[in-house]
C-alpha cells in the first residue's frame, strides 16, 4: 500500500515536469468537491462524489498558491512514506511553515485551515487516504468484546485480544487499514453508542460478554479510523446497531456512519455502513416506556432545523420510518438523551436494547 | 453736474485708466504682474508674426525693492521705427476699440502702453525701449503726458547693429511675483504651449531660467477680416457700422450689402418687407437707434446662409501636441481635429482641445488643471463663471476611466478661437456661457476623453498583467523545488523553464505586437 501511495505522488509530480518539458503549464485533474456534485449513490447506499472533473492550474492567479502548496504536500509525504514515519496533519503544517524567501513576506502555509482543505484535496486527486501518506488523525473511538487485532507497529508485531482491556477497552487508532489486521472476531454483532458513559456503563454491565456483540463508542462524531473499522466489521456480516440521543447531534453522528457526510463525500463507500441501523433512542420510546415522558427536553432550534433538513435529504427521506420520526420531533418539539435510559434502573439499557434488537424494533 | 462735465473733459483718456486701472487687468498685485508681461509678450508675439518670423522672447523679472521689480523683454521682431515709437509704446488708444472681425491676440488689451502708463505711475519712472530696426540700434525713454495722452519720448543713443528686434524694460511698484498658476511663470508655459512656434525663456525673480523651446518650426497662417455676418451682430454694432461706413456707403441698402457678409439684394428687399419703418434708402450716417434695432429684429426672420469658417486658424492638431511632448512630456496626449462651429448663427468659432496625462504632467504636479485659451491667449484669472471651466468640470470623468478628475495627473487644454471672443464682461478673462459654445466644448472634450478611457483602461490591464505575472512567479522556485524532490529532476531548470512558461503567458499587449513586426521586416528582407 505505502508503495502504491509513493508511486502515485511521484506519478503525479512526473506528470508535470513532462508538462513543463513540453513548454505546458502544470496543471492535473480532481473530481470536483462541489454540493452540486455530491450524489447519493443509490446501489451501496452512501455519499459520494460525481464524475464532474475540474483541473487545477498552476498559471492562474487564483490557483497559484494552492497549487504549489498541493505540491508541497505531496512532496513532505512522499519522504514520511520514504521514511517510514507518521505524523498528524498539524505535525505536517508545521514541517510546511516557513517563509517562501528571505524577502518575501509569505510562508508556504500561514494556517493550518490551509493544509488540512489541501489534504483533502490530494486525497481526491490522487484517490488515496491521508492515512495511505501516514497522516495521522487523533484518536477518540474506544471498542471492547471478542476480536483480535494484529497490530504491525515500530517493526514489532503485537496481537491485542479486544476482550482484555479491561475499564478502558481498545483505542481504535486512526488508520486501521496500514500494517494492521482484524485476526479473528467471535462476536455476532457490533453496538455503536454515541458516548462514552453508555459505554462504560455497558462494559460495566458485562454486555459485550454476556451479548457476544462488540460495543464500541465513538465519543460523539466518528473518527475516520472509527468509520473504517465499523466499514470492515460489517464487510465481516456483523450488524451495526446504532444507540444515539434522540436529536439533531445523534442524528447528524448516525448519518455519518451509515451514508458519510457531505463534506467528505469523496471517501465514498470505504468510510460508510449502510448497512448500520438505528435502534434508539427514537420518539416513539417515549410511548412505549412510560418512564420516558417525564425525561424528555425541549427540542432547540438546530434540533428542529435539523430535523426539517433531513426530511429533504432523498437518501433519508426515502425512509418513511424516519419521516415519521422526524415529523413526531417536529410536532412535540421534544428530544430525548440516552442518558434517559439509565433513569429508571442502571441496567434497563441492558434490557431496551435487547428488546429492540431481538424485536427488531429500529430504524433503517 | 456742469462741474463734473466739466471735471470729465479734462481728464484724458490715460488720465481716466490712471484712475481705473482695474478696467485694464491691472487690480490685484499677482494679476498685475501676470498682465505686464501679457501685455508685453502678446505684442512680440503679433509683431513676429507679423513680418514673418518665427518669435524668439526673453523675458526676465528682477525684483529690486518690496513689491517693485523691474520687468525686461526683449525679441527677434522688426523692431519699431523712430515715428512710431512713441504711439506705440506712449499712448493710450483713443475711444473704444473699434471691432474688428478678425482672429486677433488681443480684443481688450491696452498694450504695451498700459504698462509704459502702469509703470509711470506707480514709480514715476519713464520706461527704457531700444528699437533695433533697419540697421540701427536707438536707445529711448518713454513716459505718457497723462493729462494729454501724448508720449514723451526722449532718444537716449543711436548706433549701427545687425541686429533686430525690440528690447522693453520698465520699473513697477505695487506689483507682486508669484509662483502660482496665476503668476508669469505659469502665463509663460501656457503661452508657449499655445505658440509651438514661438521660443520663449524666462528668468524669475530666483535667478532661474526656463526655456519652453519652438517645437514648430513655421509660424500659423495669417488670420484675415472677415464681413460681419447679420446674425452675428447687435444693434450697438450696426450702429457702429453705419456710422464707421458712412462716408463710403450713401444708402443702408448699399451698406448692408457690402459690410455684411451674405447680404444679397433680394435678402435686402426681404428685409425691405420686414422691416417696413426703415428707410433703406437713406444715408448710414442717418441711421438712428430705432432703424438698427428694426434692422437686428428683421436680421433673425431671415433664412441666412452661415457665415464662412475659413478665416480660423486654431493651433492645429500636430502643433497642440509638439507643443505637449515638448513641455510636458505625458504618458498619454489626445488633441481634437474638430470643424469650426457658429455661435449666435452668425460667428465662426472653433473649439480645440488638448489632454495630457501621466508622465511629465504628474512631475510637473499638476492635477486636475484646465488651461483656458482665447485666440491662444492662456487665460489665468476668472476661472469660475467661464463656459470652458464649467463644462470640463461638469464632464462625468468616472465613465472616462478618472476616478477623481481634481486628483488625475491630467490636464486639459481648450483654445476657443473666433474672430469674436464673447468674455463675460470687460477686463474678464472668462468665456460666456453661450449654448452653443458650451455643446462644442463638451463634445471636444468628451471626444478627447474617449481617448484617455480606452488608454486608462488599457494600463489597467497592462497593470494587471504585471501583477497576474509577478502573483504566480513568486512561487516558482518552491514549486519547482517540490516538483525536483517528487522526480528527482533538476531544480534550477524547472524553475528556469516554469519561468519562461510565464513569461510567455503573461506577455504584456506592446510587447506581443512585436513579434509581428519582425516577422513582416523578415520578410522584407528576404
Amino acid at each position: 500500500m505505502t508503495g502504491k501511495a509513493s508511486k502515485k505522488l511521484i506519478d503525479l509530480g512526473k506528470n508535470m515536469v513532462t508538462d513543463i518539458n513540453e513548454g505546458k503549464a502544470p496543471e492535473f485533474e480532481s473530481t470536483l468537491r462541489t454540493k452540486s456534485n455530491t450524489l447519493y449513490d443509490e446501489g451501496i447506499g452512501c455519499l459520494r462524489l460525481g464524475e464532474k472533473k475540474e483541473t487545477r492550474k498552476f498559471l492562474s492567479v487564483a490557483q497559484a498558491r494552492t497549487f504549489m502548496q498541493t505540491v508541497a504536500i505531496a512532496a513532505k509525504t512522499r519522504q514520511f512514506l520514504d521514511q517510514n514515519l507518521h505524523t498528524s496533519i498539524r505535525g505536517l503544517f508545521y514541517q510546511l511553515k516557513f517563509s517562501l524567501g528571505e524577502n518575501m513576506d509569505e510562508d508556504l502555509f500561514a494556517e493550518q485551515s490551509e493544509s488540512n482543505a489541501l489534504i483533502e484535496d490530494l486525497e481526491v486527486a490522487l484517490k488515496l487516504k491521508r492515512e495511505d501518506l501516514n497522516l495521522t488523525t487523533d484518536r477518540k473511538g474506544f471498542v471492547a468484546g471478542a476480536m483480535t487485532i494484529r497490530d504491525k507497529f515500530g517493526g514489532e508485531e503485537t496481537v491485542i485480544d479486544c476482550a482484555k482491556q479491561g475499564r478502558s477497552g481498545w483505542s481504535i487508532p486512526s488508520d486501521v487499514d496500514n500494517d494492521m489486521e482484524i485476526e479473528n472476531v467471535k462476536a455476532k454483532y457490533v453496538l455503536v453508542v454515541e458516548k462514552d458513559a453508555l459505554w462504560q456503563r455497558l462494559n460495566e454491565d458485562k454486555f459485550w460478554k454476556k451479548e457476544n456483540c462488540l460495543v464500541v463508542t465513538p465519543k460523539g462524531q466518528s473518527t475516520r479510523g472509527t468509520r473504517r473499522l465499523l466499514r470492515k466489521l460489517a464487510d465481516k456480516k456483523l450488524p451495526i446497531y446504532c444507540l444515539m440521543d434522540c436529536d439533531a447531534w445523534g442524528w447528524y453522528i448516525y448519518w455519518t456512519i451509515k451514508t458519510g457526510s457531505m463534506n467528505l463525500a469523496y471517501l465514498g463507500r470505504d468510510f460508510s455502513v449502510p448497512e448500520a441501523r438505528f435502534i434508539g433512542v427514537t420518539m416513539t420510546d417515549i410511548e412505549e416506556y412510560d418512564f420516558l415522558k417525564k425525561l424528555t427536553i425541549k427540542a432547540k432550534d438546530v434540533d428542529l432545523k435539523r430535523a426539517q433538513e433531513m426530511m429533504d435529504y432523498p437518501w433519508i427521506n426515502r425512509h418513511k420510518e424516519w419521516v415519521k420520526e422526524l415529523k413526531l420531533v417536529l410536532k412535540t418539539k421534544k428530544k430525548i438523551e440516552q442518558d434517559a435510559l439509565q433513569g429508571q434502573r442502571l441496567t434497563f439499557v441492558g434490557e431496551y436494547i435487547k428488546d429492540k434488537i431481538d424485536n427488531k424494533k429500529w430504524l433503517p | 453736474m456742469d462741474d463734473t462735465f466739466k471735471q470729465f473733459k479734462e481728464h484724458s483718456v490715460a488720465e481716466f485708466f490712471k484712475k481705473n486701472r482695474q478696467m485694464l487687468g491691472f487690480s490685484g498685485k499677482i494679476r498685475s504682474l501676470t498682465m505686464i508681461v501679457h501685455e508685453l509678450v502678446t505684442n512680440s508675439l503679433d509683431a513676429c508674426e507679423e513680418a514673418g518670423i518665427l518669435p524668439e522672447i526673453n523675458v526676465e523679472i528682477k525684483e529690486i525693492g518690496n513689491e517693485h521689480y523691474l520687468v525686461s523683454t526683449r525679441d527677434n521682431g522688426p523692431g519699431i521705427p523712430e515715428n512710431y515709437i512713441g504711439k506705440a509704446l506712449g499712448m493710450m488708444l483713443a475711444g473704444t476699440k473699434f471691432h474688428r472681425y478678425i482672429q486677433q491676440r488681443g480684443q481688450q488689451g491696452i498694450g504695451a502702453s498700459g504698462c509704459t502708463m502702469f509703470s509711470y505711475i506707480t514709480t514715476g519712472q519713464p520706461i527704457r525701449a531700444v528699437s533695433y530696426n533697419n540697421k540701427k540700434k536707438k536707445e529711448y525713454e518713454i513716459q505718457i503726458d497723462l493729462k494729454r495722452n501724448r508720449p514723451v519720448v526722449k532718444k537716449i543713443s543711436e548706433e549701427d547693429t545687425e541686429e533686430q528686434g525690440l528690447a522693453y524694460s520698465a520699473e513697477f511698484k505695487d506689483v507682486k511675483y508669484e509662483k502660482s498658476n496665476k503668476g508669469p511663470f505659469e502665463y509663460i508655459r501656457r503661452t508657449a504651449l499655445a505658440n509651438p512656434h514661438a521660443q520663449i525663456t524666462f528668468k524669475d525673480p530666483s535667478g532661474e531660467t526656463s526655456v519652453f523651446p519652438r517645437s514648430v518650426e513655421r509660424n500659423p497662417p495669417k488670420p484675415f477680416e472677415i464681413k460681419p455676418h447679420p446674425l452675428g451682430i447687435n444693434t450697438h454694432d450696426l450702429l457702429e457700422f453705419s456710422h464707421h461706413y458712412a462716408k463710403e456707403y450713401r444708402k443702408i441698402s448699399a451698406l448692408l450689402q457690402n459690410v455684411f457678409s451674405r447680404v444679397s439684394a433680394n435678402k435686402v428687399s426681404e428685409l425691405r418687407g420686414i422691416a417696413a419703418e426703415v428707410d433703406f434708402n437713406k444715408s448710414p450716417k442717418n441711421m438712428t437707434w430705432e432703424d438698427a434695432e428694426a434692422l437686428t429684429k428683421a436680421f433673425q426672420k431671415v433664412k441666412w446662409i452661415a457665415p464662412a469658417t475659413d478665416s480660423l486658424v486654431p493651433i492645429g492638431k500636430e502643433q497642440i501636441e509638439a507643443s505637449f511632448r515638448n513641455i510636458f512630456n505625458p504618458e498619454l496626449l489626445v488633441v481634437t481635429e474638430r470643424s469650426p462651429r457658429v455661435y449666435r448663427g452668425g460667428i465662426p468659432f472653433s473649439v480645440e482641445v488638448g489632454i495630457a496625462y501621466g508622465g511629465g504632467v504628474k512631475e510637473a504636479g499638476k492635477k486636475g488643471e484646465v488651461m483656458r485659451f482665447a485666440n491662444r491667449v492662456p487665460m489665468l484669472f476668472d476661472i469660475s463663471g467661464c463656459a470652458i471651466t464649467d463644462v470640463v468640470k461638469n464632464i462625468d470623468w468616472k465613465r472616462y476611466n478618472l476616478k477623481d478628475f481634481d486628483e488625475a495627473p491630467i490636464v486639459v487644454l481648450v483654445n476657443f478661437v473666433s474672430v469674436y471672443v464673447p468674455y463675460t464682461s470687460a477686463g474678464k478673462l472668462a468665456i460666456a456661457g453661450e449654448e452653443d459654445i458650451e455643446n462644442e466644448i463638451r463634445f471636444a472634450v468628451m471626444e478627447a476623453s474617449r481617448g484617455i478611457q480606452k488608454y486608462i483602461s488599457g494600463r489597467r490591464k497592462e497593470t494587471e498583467i504585471a501583477t497576474k505575472k509577478k502573483v504566480v512567479s513568486r512561487y516558482v522556485p518552491q514549486l519547482a523545488s517540490d516538483l525536483a524532490s517528487l522526480t528527482g529532476k533538476d531544480s534550477g531548470r524547472l524553475e528556469k523553464k516554469l519561468m519562461g512558461i510565464i513569461e510567455e503567458k503573461y506577455i504584456s499587449r506592446k510587447t506581443k505586437s512585436e513579434p509581428e513586426e519582425s516577422a513582416e521586416n523578415k520578410e522584407v528582407e528576404e
